[in-house]
């Protein structure tokens, strides 16, 4: 079979059998694709860095008959996250991207906008901030992916909530007024429902300049990683450590 | 059924489980052992035994070791104020075959790697720290993997190291010897270029 060239993302590896590494990438041409890069963790000659999770490289993979895993032939980098420097954050940062990407893209198909919003957020994760390029991500993510519910109305009684207080719960499919909210629900401020209209609205460089402490937008990520859990029916490993991440 | 006797399968299976044993290589060395004398069969079965029953860590630097403290730990001969930070007992071997490197070791088991739920807290830290609140080191060499999961850890260590006050220095990244130029990746040339020295 003839090979296939693409930009991708490399999402995760794992080890296999004595020297090889099971690779999944999220390719600009088929969406993510699993592969086998032989020898690659005993030679670094043929891919380098190049299979470290979250660094952009254009691909060459051949697909085998019959088989589900593609032959992963050699990887260009065309941008590392190794070129800055690597924090604890920006490292928790950088798992919680391609955690998402991986527990939620299905395989072999294509997605041109989520490949897009990955690689504007990686460019975002150059530097040491990660809380603005995290939420922008995950607000994106949810919406590309066709699980955000309108924030603007009550998904009871079909209230606007422009203007009012609205509330989430892990139960809920969206957002609620105070009369239909349940027991035990948490508020999303209404700077975080503008914040993701402005995020609607607005490239994530234009955020870049701004102040982002860990605090701004938190209740929005909560609200976001709740859906996205629930989705997925299981908890995100990363979600943990994030919370956990100063600053 | 089987296509051998039982004790022959199990240890088939049990060889199975080693790192790049596949069924045919299992097999190979499953009926070598058949083949050799009782007491190379007995002294392979009690190096296996006592494996397991005599190697801890070393309390001082969770190196495995049979004997507490290790004997970098231990020998008058090595720097003790000079530690190096690594991530698996196995690098210690690839540091002490350059026969350059003096001072004793701190074995981490582990680098931080958020995919895998591993955070800082699951790793040997706490007893560097101490040592290094005790006073007892001059400077640390951190000597994680140039991964991103390696310099995720050497970056929180030396944010941890230096509010002690202590030197801090990381292994260099680059060009490996006898290598060509030409054919070193973006990363490396990259991390070369920035490591470089004065002549």
């Amino acid at each position: 079979m003839p090979l296939k060239e693409s930009e991708a993302i490399v999402l995760r590896t794992y080890p296999m059998r004595e020297a090889d590494l099971l690779v999944t990438l999220f390719t600009r041409l088929e969406g993510k694709v699993r592969g086998v890069a032989r020898s690659a963790k005993k030679s670094k000659r043929r891919f380098g860095g190049a299979l470290e999770p979250l660094t952009y490289v254009r691909a060459l993979y051949e697909d085998r008959e019959r088989q589900e895993l593609t032959r992963l032939d050699s990887c260009e980098v065309l941008e590392s996250p190794l070129a800055t420097e690597v924090t604890y954050a920006r490292a928790v940062a950088l798992g919680h991207v391609a955690e998402l990407l991986d527990e939620l893209l299905p395989d072999r198909e294509a997605n041109d906008a989520i490949f897009r919003l990955g690689l504007a957020v990686l460019g975002a994760l150059r530097g040491p901030a990660i809380w603005m390029p995290v939420t922008y991500f995950e607000l994106w993510l949810t919406r590309l992916t066709g699980f955000l519910p309108d924030l603007s109305e009550c998904v009871a009684c079909g209230r606007d909530l422009n203007g009012n207080r609205a509330y989430y719960h892990a139960l809920a499919d969206g957002l609620m007024c105070p009369d239909d909210k349940r027991l035990a629900s948490s508020e999303l401020s209404p700077e975080s429902r503008l914040l993701a209209a402005q995020m609607f609205r607005a490239p994530i460089e234009k955020f870049a300049g701004e102040l982002w402490p860990r605090e701004r937008g938190a209740d929005l990520r909560k609200f976001l990683l709740q859906i996205l859990q629930r989705h997925l029916e299981k908890k995100l490993v990363t979600a943990g450590m994030l919370e956990k991440v100063s600053g | 059924m089987s296509r051998f006797a039982e004790p022959m399968t199990r240890l088939i299976d049990e060889l199975k489980k080693l790192p790049g044993i596949g069924s045919k290589t299992a097999q190979r060395l499953a009926f070598h052992i058949l083949r050799s004398s009782e007491d190379d069969a007995e002294a392979l079965a009690a190096a296996v035994r006592d494996v397991k029953a005599s190697l801890r860590l070393c309390s001082i630097c969770n190196n495995i070791t049979d004997v507490d403290p290790c004997v970098y730990c231990s020998s008058p001969t090595r720097n003790q104020r000079l530690i190096c930070v690594v991530e698996e007992p196995t690098n210690i071997a690839a540091i002490e075959k350059t026969k350059h490197f003096n001072g004793v070791y701190h074995v981490l088991h582990g680098a931080i790697s958020p995919l895998h739920g591993v955070g800082p807290e699951q790793l040997r830290i706490s007893n560097l720290m101490q040592r290094v609140e005790d006073g007892q080191a001059d400077e640390v060499i951190l000597a994680t993997n140039p991964t991103v999961e390696g310099e995720a850890t050497a970056t929180y260590l030396s944010g941890q190291l230096r509010r002690a006050g202590l030197k801090v220095t990381r292994i260099a990244t680059g060009i490996p010897a006898g290598s060509d130029i030409e054919y070193a990746d973006e990363i490396t040339m990259l991390k070369a270029m920035e490591g470089r020295r004065e002549l």
